[in-house]
C-alpha cells in the first residue's frame, strides 16, 4: 500500500513556500478556520438543524397546527434562530489545518474529534460548489483518504466553506505533495501543467437521459414525495380539484401520454443539472473532472492508482446504443460518484475513453452452450414455481389468473434468460482482461493485468454437473470483485493464469 | 480428484486435522439443539388446532432431517473437501461443501493476516488465519489449523510479506 522507501509522514519538500500568503492566515502548521459566511449558508439549508426535526414531529404533533398562521411563524422562527445559532456554534468549534505532513481537522461541540490524514494518504480532492456556496463566494473541499476496512463515511474529510481561493490553494498543495520525488513541484508547474481533453459532454446526450434508470428514479421519487405531502395536509388547505373521470379510458390514455412526457422531461433536466458542462482533462498526472449546473462538482484522481474501467448499459441505454464509464481507483471512497468518467455518452465514445484508460483486451470469448442452459433454467425456475402454485390455486380456489401470471412470467423468462446468457463473456489480452455480465444493467469491466489481487472460483453442484465455473477477479477498486460468470470449467486455469501478471497464478492450473 | 474432469482448477495439497470434524460435529449439534428447541417451542404453545396444521408435523421432521445431514454427514463431507496449502508465492484454499470455492492470494499482494480463536476452535485447540488483501472479496480465511500450525503459518507469512511486498493494490 504505502511505499517502503518512503517514510508515512513525508518531509514537505522544499520551495513549497506559498499558502501562508493567502489572505493572512496563520502561519504553516497553525489552525484555519473556515469563513464565517458559511453561517449564513448552513443557517439558510438547515445543515445543522435538520437532525433536530425527528425531535419536532411529535413536538408539533402535541401542539398542533390548528391555531393557525401565528403558529406556523412562530415555529418557523423559532427554528430558524435554532439553526442560526446551531450553524454559529458548528463553525466556532471547527478548525483544520494542512501541516507539513497531515491534514488535521477538529470539530465537535462537547465532544473534540481530531481527524488527522497523513499527506500520502490523500487519494483525491474535490472542490464543490452548490448553488449557494457560490452565492457566497464559498466552496466545500472533500479530501479523499485511503481507508481499506472503515465505513465510507469516515474516508473524507469534509471542509465546508471556505473562500473559493482557499479551496483552489488546498487543491494544488495537497495534490502536489503527494506527487512523488523529482523535482519539488512548485506551485506554477502544479497550477499550470499540460492539459489534455479526454472527453467533453456533448448537450445532445441529455436526449438518452429517459432511457436510463438513475434520472427517472429522481422526478419519480419527487411525485411520491409530493402525493404523501399533499396526502398529510389538512383537508382545508388542499384545493378543491374536481375528480376527474377515471372510467373515461380517453381521459386515462391522455393522462398516461402526459405523465411519460413529464416524466421524460424532468429525467432530460436531472441530466442536464448534474452534468452540465461536463469536461474531463488530463492535467499532468490526475485526471480532472468538472461538471454540474446549480453544484460545480470537481473531482481529481490520480492516473498511477487507475487500475481500469467499467462501462455500463442499462437496458434502455442498449436501445440507443448509450453507455457510461467508470473508473477503477485503488483505495478510493465513494468509487460510484467519484470515478464517474464519462456520465452518459454514446458507446462508442464510451469505448474510446475506455481504450485510453486501459489497453484493449480483444473481443469478448462467448461462454460455453451450457451457460445459455443454465441461464435460461434460472430464469424459467420461478415462472415454472409460480405457474405451479398457480395451477394448485386454480384447481382447489379458481383463481385462474394466478395460473395466467405463472404462464406470463415462465414467458418472459426466455427473453430474460438468453439475454442474461449474451451478456457473458470475457477475454485476457496481453496487457489486460475483461469480463461482463448482467441484464438490467450490464457491465463490462476492463482491467490491468496488475490490478488482480487474488482469485476465486466457485462451483455449485449444477454447475459442476455442466461443467461450468464462476470466476472473481479480487480487485481493490471499484466493487471488489469482477465475475466471469459460468465459464467452461477447463478454461478456467488458462485464463487466471493469462489474466495475472506474474507466474502465481499458475498455482490453479490441473497437474 | 485430477480425473475428475468437471474441476476448474487443481485442488490444494494439505488437508485439515482430525479435530476439525469434531468441531463441526459440536456445531452440528448445537445447531439442531437450537432448532429443536424452536420447534418445541412451536408445538407445544401454539394450539392444536392452530393456523396450518400440517407444520405440526413438518417442522419436526425438517429438523431430524437438518440433524442427521449436519452430525452425521456434512462434517465428514467437509472435511474431504476442505484443503489448503502455502505455496513459494501464493496462499491457496478449498471450502465449503455442495458449492466449492476455491481462492488463491498471491503473498506479494497480502495485507494484513490474522489469527483468530473462536471458543469451539480453542475446545479443540484449533484457530483461523485469515489472508486480507486490499480487495473486500480477496480474502482468504484457511478454517480449523491446529493452533500451533496456524501461529507458524501466520509469522511466516508475514515474514515473507515483508520481503516481497510491493505496492500491494
Amino acid at each position: 500500500m504505502t511505499d517502503p522507501d518512503r517514510p508515512p509522514w513525508p518531509r514537505r519538500p522544499d520551495g513549497d513556500g506559498h499558502g501562508a500568503a493567502v489572505d493572512g492566515a496563520p502561519a504553516e502548521g497553525g489552525t484555519r478556520r473556515t469563513s464565517p459566511r458559511i453561517v449564513l449558508v448552513h443557517t439558510a439549508t438547515f445543515r445543522q438543524a435538520r437532525q433536530l426535526v425527528p425531535a419536532l414531529i411529535p413536538l408539533v404533533a402535541v401542539i398542533g397546527l390548528d391555531d393557525g398562521l401565528t403558529a406556523v411563524v412562530l415555529l418557523a422562527a423559532a427554528i430558524t434562530a435554532l439553526s442560526l445559532g446551531a450553524a454559529a456554534l458548528g463553525w466556532w468549534r471547527f478548525g483544520y489545518a494542512d501541516g507539513p505532513g497531515a491534514v488535521v481537522v477538529t470539530r465537535g461541540l462537547l465532544a473534540r474529534s481530531v481527524r488527522t490524514v497523513p499527506n500520502d494518504r490523500v487519494r483525491g480532492v474535490e472542490v464543490e460548489t452548490p448553488l449557494l456556496h457560490r452565492v457566497f463566494g464559498l466552496v466545500r473541499v472533500r479530501v479523499d483518504a485511503a481507508a481499506g476496512s472503515v465505513g465510507a463515511d469516515q474516508e473524507e474529510l469534509v471542509i465546508d466553506g471556505v473562500l473559493r481561493a482557499e479551496g483552489d490553494r488546498l487543491r494544488t498543495r495537497l495534490l502536489a505533495r503527494r506527487v512523488p520525488a523529482g523535482p519539488a513541484p512548485t506551485e506554477d508547474a502544479a497550477a499550470e501543467p499540460a492539459e489534455e481533453v479526454f472527453a467533453r459532454f456533448d448537450n445532445r446526450w441529455l436526449l438518452y437521459a429517459p432511457l436510463v434508470g438513475s434520472y427517472l428514479v429522481v422526478p419519480l421519487a419527487a411525485v411520491g414525495t409530493l402525493f404523501r405531502f399533499v396526502d398529510e395536509l389538512p383537508d382545508g388547505l388542499v384545493p378543491d380539484v374536481a375528480e376527474p373521470d377515471l372510467s373515461d379510458l380517453r381521459v386515462l390514455g391522455v393522462a398516461a401520454v402526459v405523465a411519460v412526457v413529464l416524466l421524460a422531461l424532468a429525467a432530460v433536466v436531472g441530466a442536464a443539472v448534474v452534468n452540465w458542462r461536463f469536461r474531463l482533462v488530463r492535467r499532468g498526472g490526475s485526471l480532472v473532472s468538472v461538471r454540474g449546473l446549480l453544484t460545480r462538482r470537481h473531482t481529481e484522481l490520480e492516473v498511477d492508482r487507475i487500475r481500469g474501467g467499467t462501462l455500463s448499459e442499462g437496458l434502455g441505454m442498449r436501445w440507443v446504443r448509450a453507455a457510461r464509464v467508470n473508473a477503477l481507483v485503488t483505495g478510493l471512497g465513494q468509487a460510484n460518484r467519484r470515478g464517474q468518467l464519462l456520465p452518459l455518452g454514446p458507446r462508442a465514445e464510451a469505448e474510446v475513453l475506455l481504450r485510453r484508460l486501459v489497453d484493449d483486451p480483444g473481443p469478448l470469448v462467448r461462454h460455453p452452450p451450457a451457460a445459455r442452459r443454465r441461464r435460461l433454467v434460472r430464469a424459467l425456475a420461478s415462472g415454472l414455481v409460480a405457474a405451479a402454485l398457480g395451477g394448485l390455486a386454480t384447481a382447489t380456489l379458481g383463481w385462474w389468473w394466478a395460473l395466467a401470471v405463472g404462464g406470463a412470467l415462465t414467458v418472459l423468462g426466455v427473453p430474460l434468460g438468453l439475454g442474461r446468457y449474451r451478456a457473458l463473456g470475457h477475454r485476457a489480452g496481453p496487457r489486460s482482461f475483461t469480463v461482463r455480465s448482467g441484464w438490467l444493467v450490464r457491465e463490462q469491466a476492463v482491467l490491468q493485468r496488475r490490478a488482480v489481487v487474488g482469485w476465486q472460483v466457485r462451483q455449485s453442484l449444477f454447475q459442476r454437473r455442466a461443467r461450468l465455473a464462476t470466476v472473481v477477479a479480487c480487485v481493490g477498486a471499484g466493487s471488489g470483485g469482477y465475475a466471469a460468470v459460468d465459464m467452461a470449467a477447463g478454461d478456467v486455469a488458462g485464463f487466471t493464469a493469462a489474466a495475472s501478471s506474474g507466474s502465481w497464478a499458475g498455482t490453479l492450473a490441473l497437474r | 480428484m485430477t480425473a475428475d474432469s468437471a474441476a476448474p482448477v487443481r485442488d490444494p495439497a494439505w488437508s485439515l486435522s482430525r479435530s476439525a470434524i469434531g468441531l463441526w460435529v459440536t456445531e452440528g449439534v448445537l445447531g439442531a439443539l437450537f432448532y429443536g428447541a424452536l420447534v418445541g417451542a412451536f408445538v407445544l404453545f401454539v394450539p392444536v388446532g392452530g393456523p396450518v396444521p400440517v407444520l405440526r408435523w413438518v417442522l419436526p421432521s425438517l429438523v431430524a432431517v437438518y440433524a442427521v445431514v449436519a452430525i452425521g454427514i456434512r462434517p465428514w463431507y467437509r472435511h474431504r473437501v476442505h484443503r489448503w496449502e502455502v505455496t513459494e508465492e501464493a496462499v491457496y484454499t478449498l471450502t465449503g461443501w455442495l458449492t466449492r470455492t476455491w481462492t488463491l492470494v498471491p503473498i506479494s499482494r497480502i495485507q494484513t493476516v490474522d489469527v483468530t480463536r473462536g471458543v469451539l476452535q480453542q475446545l479443540f485447540g484449533l484457530a483461523t488465519v485469515a489472508v486480507l488483501t486490499a480487495s473486500s472479496q480477496g480474502t482468504v480465511r484457511v478454517w480449523h489449523l491446529e493452533a500451533d500450525v496456524a501461529q507458524r503459518v501466520a509469522d511466516d507469512l508475514a515474514r515473507r510479506t515483508e520481503l516481497v511486498r510491493d505496492e500491494a493494490t
